[in-house]
């Protein structure tokens, strides 16, 4: 391989890996709110995108309705599905037994639900494509070549992150979702409504897949197994240490980055193993993912 | 009354072959194996609370291992099956040694990438396993006879299961079981205690993959067809609930949660439509109402209604 050539590979590579890893970075945030204040992954998390993805391909392409619509109604319906799991049916599981393993499951029979609703309503038996919401032609940035799909995606992406943090850092709301993942209990006695605080934070997560699944579904084949691609997010999230906001970001830009530059200088069918190895070979060296904390040691 | 119920269950499943169809004997043969692989996951999760989503890749491994040695060496199926779980529970040993540095979600996750990356090397193995083609698997052999049907590797099957049912509830009455279960409840005093905590965890992870290896044998004997698709996450995740639903951590929630969940997802097989719908369903009202498992509400159910 001649040097000019590995230059190319290396900036397109680079170039497209920014753009999926903003979307990897979204799943694992959205993924990473919800284990850090609830203590269990969400398994459902891939099937929440789908769903949404879903919702907006029925609105814009079956109701012929604007974006500027379906847009905001998607993001809504995602909210509020999402809350909606929490407060009914996961309080309720958590309140019965406090194992994660139990958290861990219902989730997972909620991705079952939703992947058969969806296979079920008669959209999801073919394959389909989403009609992308900006212009596909490419434009070069130096050697590489992007579309301007591509930097919507990315600019979205980022913003939706930034006002994320915002939101987390600095309001109320914000403190209160801190207060409830650092002591649930002293957040009670402290005044945080912790039931109401465990909805929003599912709700919010729900809005995360849901644009994650706006910006990503224009650019892969939409079936109802699509949701397998937040696979790629959990990588991110357990590279950036499972419970570490900034973390999950990183994670997931490393994890679009080192997917792309494996594609393009080892196989294409190194792709798919490519994340788990990453994943191994990090939890191998520092058990608590790059950015995670100490692991605690449980009270005897 | 609970050994008698035991004889029935035992005369039922002995009198199974001569009184059903192929399909029925395939169904019980299918259940068995997963009872087998679901006993690995209690002695690894249920007994020494340590996670593993790492089950499909072992019970692959030993499916494979199974299969190629009765093929290249046309060893009696007895070493094959034995051999299917003791490699798999050596490479448990060596990615337990890796995993198990990390607890909870992580070892959780871990797992899973190994279980996924196995999978992959299935797939993409194509010299040694067939990849994307799968593997024919040659009917199983003992002394000249050949095993070709269902029906003739009942038996087979049936006395493997019965005898992992034995380690598994011997294994759980020894010294072992109780340091499994002092890891599970806390490391710290299981430690204080005098548990080697690293190396019991490690046997627990070895023992389980071995189950699950031993599972993989018990599938080759029957079956005439491996392809690594049905080596995925889906088939961890269904162990899992399996277990789950059950009653995780006793072994009459996991036998029982493979037979009655097996039947389960068997049953929805015939109404394609709505099948993962209420799959799902089952799954969450399982958790909501029945977090212990199967068994303990039905006791708990009873109990009241003798109350009553």
């Amino acid at each position: 391989m001649t040097l000019s050539l590995f230059i190319l590979f290396l900036e397109q590579g680079v170039a497209s890996g920014l753009v999926m890893g903003s979307v990897y970075a979204l799943l694992a945030l959205a993924i990473v709110i919800i284990f850090k204040t609830s203590e269990a992954p969400n398994f459902a998390q891939g099937d929440m995108m789908m769903g949404a993805a879903y919702v907006a391909l029925y609105l814009l392409v079956f109701r012929k309705a604007p974006p500027i619509v379906a847009i905001p109604l998607t993001i809504v319906v995602a909210f509020v599905v999402a809350a909606l799991f929490r407060g009914l049916v996961l309080a309720k599981v958590a309140k019965s037994s406090g194992s994660p393993v139990n958290l861990v499951i219902a989730t997972l029979g909620f991705s079952y639900v939703l992947r058969g609703l969806v296979r079920g309503a008669g959209v999801g038996d073919t394959p389909r494509t989403f009609p992308p919401l900006a212009s596909t032609d490419s434009i070069m940035i130096d050697q590489a070549s992007v579309t301007i799909l591509d930097l919507v995606i990315f600019g979205a992406a980022i913003l939706t992150m930034a006002g994320f943090f915002w939101m987390f850092a600095y309001t109320k709301l914000g403190r209160a979702m801190r207060a409830v993942g650092m002591n649930p209990k002293a957040a009670q006695l402290v005044g945080v409504n912790i039931g109401r605080i465990h909805m929003l934070v599912w709700g919010l997560s729900g809005v995360i897949s849901a644009i994650a699944a706006l910006l990503i579904s224009p650019k892969i084949l939409m079936t109802a197994d699509m949701g397998s691609i937040v696979t790629l997010g959990f990588a991110a999230a357990i590279i950036g240490g499972f419970n570490s906001l900034p973390g999950a970001v990183v994670g997931g830009f490393v994890i679009g980055v080192s997917e792309n530059l494996v594609g393009l200088f080892i196989s294409s069918r190194a792709i798919v193993v490519a994340p788990f190895v990453a994943i191994m070979l990090v939890l191998i060296v520092r058990p608590q993912g790059l950015f995670g904390g100490r692991t605690s040691i449980k009270k005897v | 009354m609970r050994s008698l119920a035991l004889l029935v269950a035992l005369a039922a499943l002995v009198a199974l072959p001569f009184a059903t169809t192929g399909y029925v004997v395939y169904l019980a043969n299918l259940l068995l194996t997963f009872t087998v692989i679901c006993l690995g996951m209690h002695l690894v999760l249920g007994e020494a609370g340590q996670f593993s989503l790492a089950q499909a890749a072992f019970y692959g491994i030993g499916i494979y291992t199974s299969g190629l040695s009765g093929a290249a060496f046309g060893w009696p199926f007895p070493c094959s099956v034995l051999a299917a779980g003791l490699v798999s529970a050596v490479v448990g040993l060596l990615i337990g040694g890796l995993a198990l540095r990390m607890r909870d979600i992580y070892l959780a996750l871990a797992t899973f990438a190994f279980g996924e990356a196995m999978q992959w090397v299935l797939m993409d193995w194509t010299s040694v396993t067939g990849g994307p083609n799968g593997l024919h698997i040659a009917p199983a052999r003992l002394f000249g006879l050949q095993l070709l049907t269902d029906k003739q590797a009942y038996p087979a099957v049936l006395v493997i299961a019965i005898l992992m049912l034995g380690l598994a509830i011997l294994l759980s009455r020894s010294r072992l079981g109780r340091a499994f279960r002092a890891v599970r409840e806390s490391e710290v005093a299981a430690m204080a205690m005098g548990v080697p905590v690293k190396s019991t965890k490690l046997i627990a992870f070895a023992l389980s993959a071995f189950f699950a290896g031993v599972g993989g044998g018990m599938f080759a004997l029957y079956s005439t067809y491996i392809h690594p698709d049905s080596l995925g996450f889906q088939t961890t995740i269904l162990v899992l609930t399996m277990v789950v639903v059950g009653g995780l951590g006793s072994i009459a929630g996991a036998v029982g949660g493979a037979i009655v969940f097996g039947l389960i997802s068997e049953l929805l097989r015939q109404t394609p439509s709505y099948q993962e719908v209420i799959y799902g369903l089952i799954l969450i009202v399982f958790m909501m109402f029945a977090p212990k498992g199967l068994f303990a509400f039905l006791g708990e159910s009873f109990g009241r209604l003798r109350r009553a």
